[in-house]
């Protein structure tokens, strides 16, 4: 594999609070990588360090085989940070040009405008005068002045309306599909679900979960049958099956869970309890997510 | 190159829009200079050399000010809106950066001391000899360095309202003190004998001296020079401070 970002037993140490814990990964070429956790999970102080604005404590990060602070690394790089950053006194084009002309290999105009989707209007108007949503697509294409080889965005979509949030994934996958590796930050399950093929799951400053979303949500495989059932039933033979885990009544509905749902289906025929309109949940990214998350903290 | 031209280039687009530099810069030395030397009587023994002892404070002081404010202030906004996080991800050279800022700054200054002076020609007809002003000229364009090491010490600063306020009160206490709005002959003894060691009264007095036909003391030029390297050491550590994460 070709490796984009390595990261080797990083720890990162703010006085006496480690921010970030012994983590290790690397990022291959083409990967659309999720660093997804709450916040203050480490996810913001472990981008600051792969972009070189934080040294690492211990430990070592690596990006193409050089140090991120290299000239040769920055010239194939494009961020967007989560602090909006504009340069008041110039406008949107003025902008674009002057950070264009710092790269070897720029992007041309009428791409870096398609791809953003920064309007006519928008290229006019000054920095220090753009709406929430203009400054984003600004600072997006800020990133991809370069035509870099790898993308890192801290938190992208956060200040984006739902029309900009979908244009913006589009262009995404479409950079994804020309062979750039991507990284992006979130705390939205639903956006690393969608948009990424790998998601490494921060919690507490470690990554408790690296896989495809499929893989993460299979890990926690926390599956439920639930069905209508008349309340004067009993449902206490249920509850005698070591199959079952759980059993809990949630808005007129009753929950089964159980890692093995074609059992359970079994059984609720097998004690002839009644049951209606049934229904087979499956293990929901959000869940995996609540329960890895949360797991943790019951560890400390 | 290509990137160094640009980035000056924009350095200097970014300073004309902005309006307090115009206002503070250009249109206010301009305006105190008609007034003192024509609304109020100042009873100057000379009107002439008056006139063109004045056209050079309000040259120095409005050179001052830009060095100051403009530079500092932009460091802040730059700082505080992660526009400098940004640029540290790009591979633009700190070197390069800086070397922009400090050229866009400088022509700038080339800027308004010549709109400044042709002000002063056109309001009083001060009349000098053609190496009086560029001596002159010069002397303050290089005489400005001190204060602009001083804007990089405000540009430390965290918020933009600290870093105003901080960088108009120096500003107009140093201008103030430093006789370029009233000369230090006129204030009281104490006053002046502190006036002799700021900065402002010794970038001032270069430029004083050039338009009588002597030549700036030596004096001044060393004070200049060590607040400059006082200057430079104070923004060095600051920086080095806040960096140390």
């Amino acid at each position: 594999m070709n490796k984009i970002v390595s990261l080797t037993n990083v720890t990162k140490s703010f006085q006496h609070k480690k921010a970030v814990n012994d983590i290790s990964f690397s990022i291959g070429k083409g990967e659309v990588v999720a660093i997804l956790g709450p916040n203050g999970a480490g996810k913001t102080t472990t981008i600051s360090m792969i972009l070189g604005l934080l040294k690492p404590s211990t430990g070592e990060v690596q990006l193409f085989g050089r140090q991120p602070q290299e000239r040769q690394v920055r010239e194939k790089i494009g961020t967007m940070l989560q602090e909006v950053s504009v340069m008041p006194g110039l406008k949107v084009r003025e902008i674009l040009e002057l950070i264009r002309c710092y790269y070897p290999h720029r992007l041309a105009m009428p791409e870096l405008i398609k791809l953003t989707g920064l309007t006519e209007q928008d290229m006019k108007t000054r920095a220090e005068k753009l709406s929430g949503g203009q400054k984003r697509r600004l600072s997006f294409a800020l990133a991809l002045a370069g035509n870099p080889e790898l993308i890192i965005l801290d938190e992208p979509t956060v200040g984006m309306d739902i029309t900009s949030r979908n244009h913006f994934w589009q262009t995404v996958h479409q950079l994804a599909a020309q062979g750039k590796t991507i990284i992006f930050s979130t705390h939205y399950l639903q956006e690393a679900d969608d948009a990424a093929d790998r998601i490494l799951l921060f919690k507490d400053g470690a990554i408790v979960a690296d896989g495809t979303p499929a893989q993460i949500k299979a890990s926690i495989s926390k599956q439920s049958v639930s069905f209508i059932v008349d309340p004067e039933i009993s449902l206490e033979n249920l509850y005698l099956h070591s199959e079952i885990d759980d059993i809990y009544r949630k808005n007129n509905r009753v929950y089964v869970q159980s890692t093995n749902t074609d059992r359970v289906l079994e059984l609720i025929f097998q004690e002839k309890i009644g049951a209606r309109d049934i229904q087979i949940e499956r293990g929901k990214l959000e869940e995996a997510f609540e329960q890895l998350t949360s797991a943790a903290k019951e560890a400390i | 190159m290509k990137a160094f031209q640009m980035q000056c280039k924009m350095e200097i687009i970014r300073i004309l829009r902005n309006r307090y530099f115009v206002f503070w810069s250009i249109a206010m030395p301009i305006l105190f200079y008609y007034i003192f030397t024509n609304v109020v009587n100042t009873n100057a023994s000379d009107k002439g050399e008056w006139a063109a002892h004045y056209l050079m404070s309000m040259t120095a002081f409005s050179v001052m000010g830009s060095s100051i404010m403009t530079l500092g202030i932009r460091m802040v906004q730059e700082r505080s809106q992660g526009w400098s996080t940004f640029i540290r991800i790009t591979p633009l050279s700190d070197t390069v950066y800086f070397a922009a800022q400090m050229i866009g700054q400088s022509v700038i200054h080339v800027l308004s001391i010549t709109i400044i002076f042709i002000a002063g020609f056109l309001i009083n007809g001060v009349s000098l000899t053609a190496l009086e002003w560029v001596l002159s000229g010069l002397w303050i364009l290089l005489g400005s360095l001190p204060f602009l090491a001083l804007g990089t010490v405000i540009g430390m600063m965290k918020k933009v309202e600290t870093a105003a306020g901080v960088s108009n009160v120096l500003y107009m206490i140093m201008a103030v003190a430093g006789g370029m709005w009233t000369p230090l002959e006129f204030m009281p003894k104490i006053m002046q004998n502190i006036g002799k060691w700021l900065p402002s009264y010794n970038f001032g007095n270069g430029a004083w001296e050039i338009v009588t036909g002597s030549m700036p003391d030596w004096r001044n030029i060393l004070i200049l020079i060590t607040y400059l390297a006082l200057f430079m050491l104070l923004s060095k550590y600051i920086r080095r401070k806040t960096e140390a994460v």
